[in-house]
């Protein structure tokens, strides 16, 4: 295998074991967590698959999908870019490294007893809040933790400025602690009825929007200039990227209940809200390209910088979808048809774990002290990707549209399934090809760790960092 | 006495010693507040328009 060229960084900020950990945990889950959603998708093309033993039915596994891939791939993810990137931002080790070492533990237990759980059953209910009561406990703990590492950190910091990579971390875990809380202890447990429900959107679309999306957005700004060599485009546009999301999101979660018995006023407001949105992508997409200009051969030279910049691009698309879905025009067209799927992988998959990837591609070296296994394996990891997603978002995006239309216009919704089947076929497919990669990817970070040549020192003679683990 | 106004130069840039990152002060270019300005005057026909359901 030819190995590539790691640039050194002196760590002495980080914990490296602990970042490690937590990077290696992530890799594990972003292959088995969408290896679970190829399972399901199977299950379209034929329909007895699987659905004679109860732990295997498509109501036991598709939250084993979503939640893997929000707290198990995602999550773990970010924590363990969290670990590294503070520090290095605040100038000052971790605050109570300590607990990061058993939380790695925590976290990682916690979850596989809870994604263990959900197929036996046991789940509380709310769509993205499905874990049961005890694992909530941990996982609740475990964020209140990492929080105050976090606000602990920055508050005692070298830097004198504080990044917007900070502004997006510390806002993405203050409002989680809180979001997952009303999630997973208020809603199962109180407001019957309709209130539930839209309660219940504004809890998803947080976890998508002051989770998943501030966080997202740490690890490009964190990142983007990093593999770009360049300065970042404009703080001030860093400014309106993130007051503009943090006024908008909060109201969007109720665009999943247009035409419902929730107040129109409530709706309008989300539809407003979502449309809104379009001010805090477009000013993030600007920065993003505005740092590239000048330098796009980095896109050749670099897999963090191949896997920001497709991402970038899934994020337009993704974005523009769900702001103009929640219009009521459209949401008539579109709801209760695969635009739906299509939009929640554009972004999620399409763009945030993507991005989590490309950080990953960057930190996994130096952390390490190892230069990546294999410049073949990860050009196998972003074209399988590239190819295998941009399939299934096409797809899905096309046969979204087409059961919309076939149902406006009447049509049986039996016989609307049965046009569906090439599109499922061809779903499966991509979803396979893409999962392929993502384990290609996974293992060449794997071999990095523990067979990856040495990095050697620079001839500007820094010390290369000492190996771990080998 | 003449007051003078500072201006931030947008293509100053500030370094992050211990991340290596630098950040250009930087500016909103005119096409991205021209669609500020759009979405803002879209909010308003749309919040105005639409808070009832007028049948």
């Amino acid at each position: 295998m030819s190995s590539v060229a790691a640039p050194v960084d002196r760590d002495d900020l980080v914990d490296r074991e602990v970042v490690l950990r937590f990077l290696l945990s992530a890799a594990f889950w972003l292959v088995f967590a969408p290896t679970i959603g190829v399972i399901l998708s199977v299950k379209f093309n034929y329909y007895d698959f699987l659905g004679n033993v109860s732990w295997l039915t498509w109501g036991r596994l598709r939250p084993v999908h979503v939640m893997g891939v929000v707290f198990g791939a995602f999550s773990s993810a970010i924590v363990g870019l969290t670990y590294y990137m503070v520090p290095r931002l605040c100038g000052v080790r971790m605050y109570k490294e300590n607990w990061s070492r058993a939380l790695v533990w925590i976290w990682n237990i916690a979850l596989t007893a809870a994604l263990v759980s959900l197929p036996l059953g046991q789940n509380i209910g709310i769509e993205a809040g499905e874990f049961p009561l005890w694992a909530n406990v941990i996982i609740e703990i475990a964020l209140i933790l990492i929080t105050i590492q976090v606000i602990v950190t920055v508050v005692r910091r070298k830097e004198p400025r504080i990044y917007v990579t900070l502004w997006y971390l510390t806002a993405a875990y203050v409002w989680t602690v809180f979001n997952y809380a009303f999630g997973h202890f208020i809603l199962p447990y109180s407001m019957p009825g309709v209130n539930n429900a839209a309660m219940h959107g504004l809890y998803i679309h947080y976890v998508v929007g002051l989770w998943i999306t501030p966080a997202g957005l740490a690890v490009i700004y964190y990142f983007l200039p990093l593999s770009a060599q360049r300065p970042l485009y404009s703080h001030k546009l860093s400014l309106v990227g993130f007051w503009s999301l943090a006024f908008f999101y909060p109201f969007v979660g109720t665009h999943h209940y247009i035409y419902s018995p929730i107040p129109y006023w409530t709706q309008t407001i989300a539809i407003v809200a979502s449309m809104m949105l379009i001010i805090p992508v477009w000013t993030v997409l600007q920065n993003f390209y505005g740092t590239f200009v000048g330098n796009w051969k980095r896109f050749q030279e670099s897999y963090t910088a191949k896997f920001l910049i497709i991402g970038a691009l899934y994020y337009l698309i993704g974005c523009f979808q769900g702001s103009t879905e929640a219009l009521r025009g459209v949401q008539r067209l579109t709801h209760f048809t695969d635009f739906v799927i299509a939009h929640s992988h554009l972004t999620v998959f399409g763009t945030f774990i993507l991005w989590v990837t490309a950080g990953m591609y960057y930190v996994i070296p130096r952390v390490s002290g190892h230069e990546l296994y294999s410049k073949a394996l990860a050009q196998w990891h972003y074209w399988l990707t590239l190819t295998g997603f941009s399939l299934m978002a096409a797809v899905l995006t096309l046969q979204g549209l087409m059961q919309g239309t076939m149902l406006e216009v009447g049509a049986d919704f039996v016989d609307s399934m049965v046009v569906m089947k090439p599109y499922w076929f061809t779903r499966t497919l991509a979803g396979a090809t893409m999962d392929i990669g993502a384990l290609l990817g996974m293992w060449n970070f794997y071999m990095t760790v523990v067979h990856g040549r040495r990095i050697e020192a620079p001839a500007s003679g820094a010390a290369a960092p000492e190996p771990l683990w080998t | 006495m003449v007051q003078h106004e500072h201006k931030e130069d947008p293509g100053e840039i500030s370094h992050y010693e211990f991340s290596g990152i630098d950040e250009r002060h930087g500016r909103i270019p005119r096409w991205l507040g021209f669609v500020y300005v759009v979405m803002l005057i879209w909010m308003v026909y749309y919040l105005v328009r639409f808070w009832t359901d007028k049948g």
